[in-house]
């Protein structure tokens, strides 16, 4: 099995961590990804708030890479995959003129929802090295990934489930939480600061309530924003995991855990050790 | 008359509508109604002022034309008030109002849409900071292809007027010390890594502004 692969800016810059566990992931699960050569940044918010039409212009070109070789599109970050489903349906609809030859036809995947298919959730079972029993979670989704459901397709936008069933095939205990799809407000920390950390620190309250120790997640906004608002936190603080690095631990076992994890502020390795997870 | 000339007749929010007549170069009442909803595809007509969309978003108390309020303000073509609002500069674009309208009325297509058109006005962004911030975003797309952190928070504090904003704000020492904890986590890079295909991009940039190549 093959798919094109768009990592998008983040995963090249503050979430390498993330891209890291990715590509050991997908070599454990014996499943191809081919990186677009030459791709180019979706935009993002910014094309989407300034100017429309590069917004659906912008994406169109990394369609047009995937399309060429011809392999389903697969990313990683909620607000590319976001992004890349709505310059495709614009295309679809022929509302967007671009100078490259593409269609809109490709399927694009976001990642967690490729992986939590219930042939991969098999081959994830079996795939388990150190089952991650005894670690509570909470699964955190954020807005891009699931919502508008007419450009992300997700029918189960109120409580999507791709995550949890992930989290669940790794032996990690779900919590359930009604803040699965609020939004983090990482978008607008430049300049209000205020409100992003209103929303930030309520989901972070929210994840406690409801019984977690640890948050997964799949955006690398959503974690950068999670996690860096911890940094000086002085009690106990809640890691948040790329569900990748937790299948990564539950593939490998923890003994490279310290080096996997370093980039976080929230360190989880003492809640690892204290599982008996590392 | 300019169209694009600032216009001191803005209504408050809550306030009366303009009472001089409508014209169509300013964008006033139905042809300002027709085309939000031309270009959004929302359904703007079927708004029957539920609140739903105002109890979904998780940032209705930082503004000051609410969610469902903007509906209305674009039915009665009150387009100076929607453009020097905060809201458009504070919605998240979550889609949790959209999402919860029972007459699928796209509210924050619509929010976007407001967004991109004031930034395109002659109305003073209620909230530069971010106008700034996502122009400067844009500015790297068009450098490098891609957008690498480091480089976009430089160019960022670059602009003389921000870097002003932010001492006077105080936020400025706060920020720096962010800028040291991520540099040693070693979440920053300072060699951008460039797509080869910018040249594309550029090109697609000057079509947009209507430049025709050599
Ligand atoms: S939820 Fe829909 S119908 Fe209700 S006020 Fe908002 S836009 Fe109008
Ligand atoms: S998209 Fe904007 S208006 Fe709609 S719920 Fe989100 S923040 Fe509120």
């Amino acid at each position: 099995m093959k798919l094109s692969f768009y990592p998008g800016c983040s995963l090249d810059g503050m979430a390498r961590d993330y891209a890291r566990s990715i590509t050991a992931v997908f070599q454990h699960l014996e499943i191809g990804l081919v990186e677009l050569e030459d791709w180019t940044c979706c935009g993002a918010t910014a094309a989407h708030s300034l100017d429309e039409m590069m917004a659906a212009a912008l994406p169109a070109r990394n369609l047009a890479l995937a399309e060429k070789l011809g392999l389903d599109l697969v990313s990683p970050c909620a607000n590319c995959f976001n992004r890349l489903r709505f310059s495709r349906k614009l295309l679809r609809e022929k509302m967007v003129d671009v100078p490259w030859q593409v269609s809109g036809e490709l399927e694009v995947h976001d990642m967690t929802r490729f992986l939590a298919e219930p042939a991969l959730i098999k081959r994830i079972e079996q795939r388990l090295v150190r089952p991650l029993a005894g670690l509570r979670v909470v699964c955190y989704y954020g807005c891009q990934m699931v919502r508008p459901p007419r450009i992300t397709g997700y029918t189960d936008f109120e409580n999507p489930q791709t995550l949890d069933r992930l989290a669940a095939a790794l032996g990690a205990e779900v919590r359930d939480w009604s803040y699965k799809g609020t939004c983090c407000g990482a978008s607008i920390g430049i300049g209000r600061k205020d409100i992003q950390d209103t929303l930030t620190g309520r989901l972070l309250d929210k994840a406690r309530q409801a019984g977690a120790e640890a948050i997964v997640v799949s955006c690398p906004l959503c974690q950068a924003n999670l996690d860096i608002i911890q940094r000086r936190s002085k009690g106990m603080v809640i890691p948040v995991f790329y569900f990748t690095e937790l299948m990564r631990l539950a593939f490998e076992g923890g003994e490279r855990a310290g080096v996997w994890f370093k980039q976080h502020f929230a360190d989880p390795l003492p809640l690892l050790e204290g599982k008996g997870l590392l | 008359m300019n169209p694009l000339a600032p216009s001191n007749e803005s209504p408050s929010p809550s306030g009366p509508p303009p009472d001089r007549p409508r014209t169509l170069l300013s964008g006033r009442g139905d042809p300002f109604l027709s085309r939000v909803e031309g270009e959004t595809g929302a359904n703007i007509s079927a708004c029957y002022q539920c609140e739903r969309c105002t109890n979904a978003c998780p940032v209705s108390q930082y503004m000051d034309i609410k969610p469902h309020q903007v509906i209305r303000h674009v039915q009665l073509g009150w387009r100076e008030a929607l453009l020097s609002s905060t809201t458009v500069w504070v919605c998240l674009s979550c889609e949790m109002c959209s999402t919860y309208c029972p007459n699928e009325v796209s509210v924050a297509a619509v929010i976007s849409f407001l967004r991109n058109m004031a930034f395109h006005s002659s109305i003073a962004p209620r909230e530069k900071l971010l106008a700034v911030f996502h122009q400067t975003f844009l500015d790297q797309l068009r450098k490098f292809g891609r957008v690498n952190e480091f480089w976009l928070m430089e160019a960022f504090n670059r602009h003389l007027p921000i870097l002003k904003e932010k001492i006077r704000a105080g936020t400025l020492p706060e920020e720096l010390r962010l800028g040291w904890d991520l540099w040693r986590k070693g979440k920053l890079h300072l060699i951008p890594r460039r797509s080869k295909a910018i040249a594309e991009i550029r090109a697609v940039y000057r079509r947009q502004r209507g430049e025709v190549a050599p």
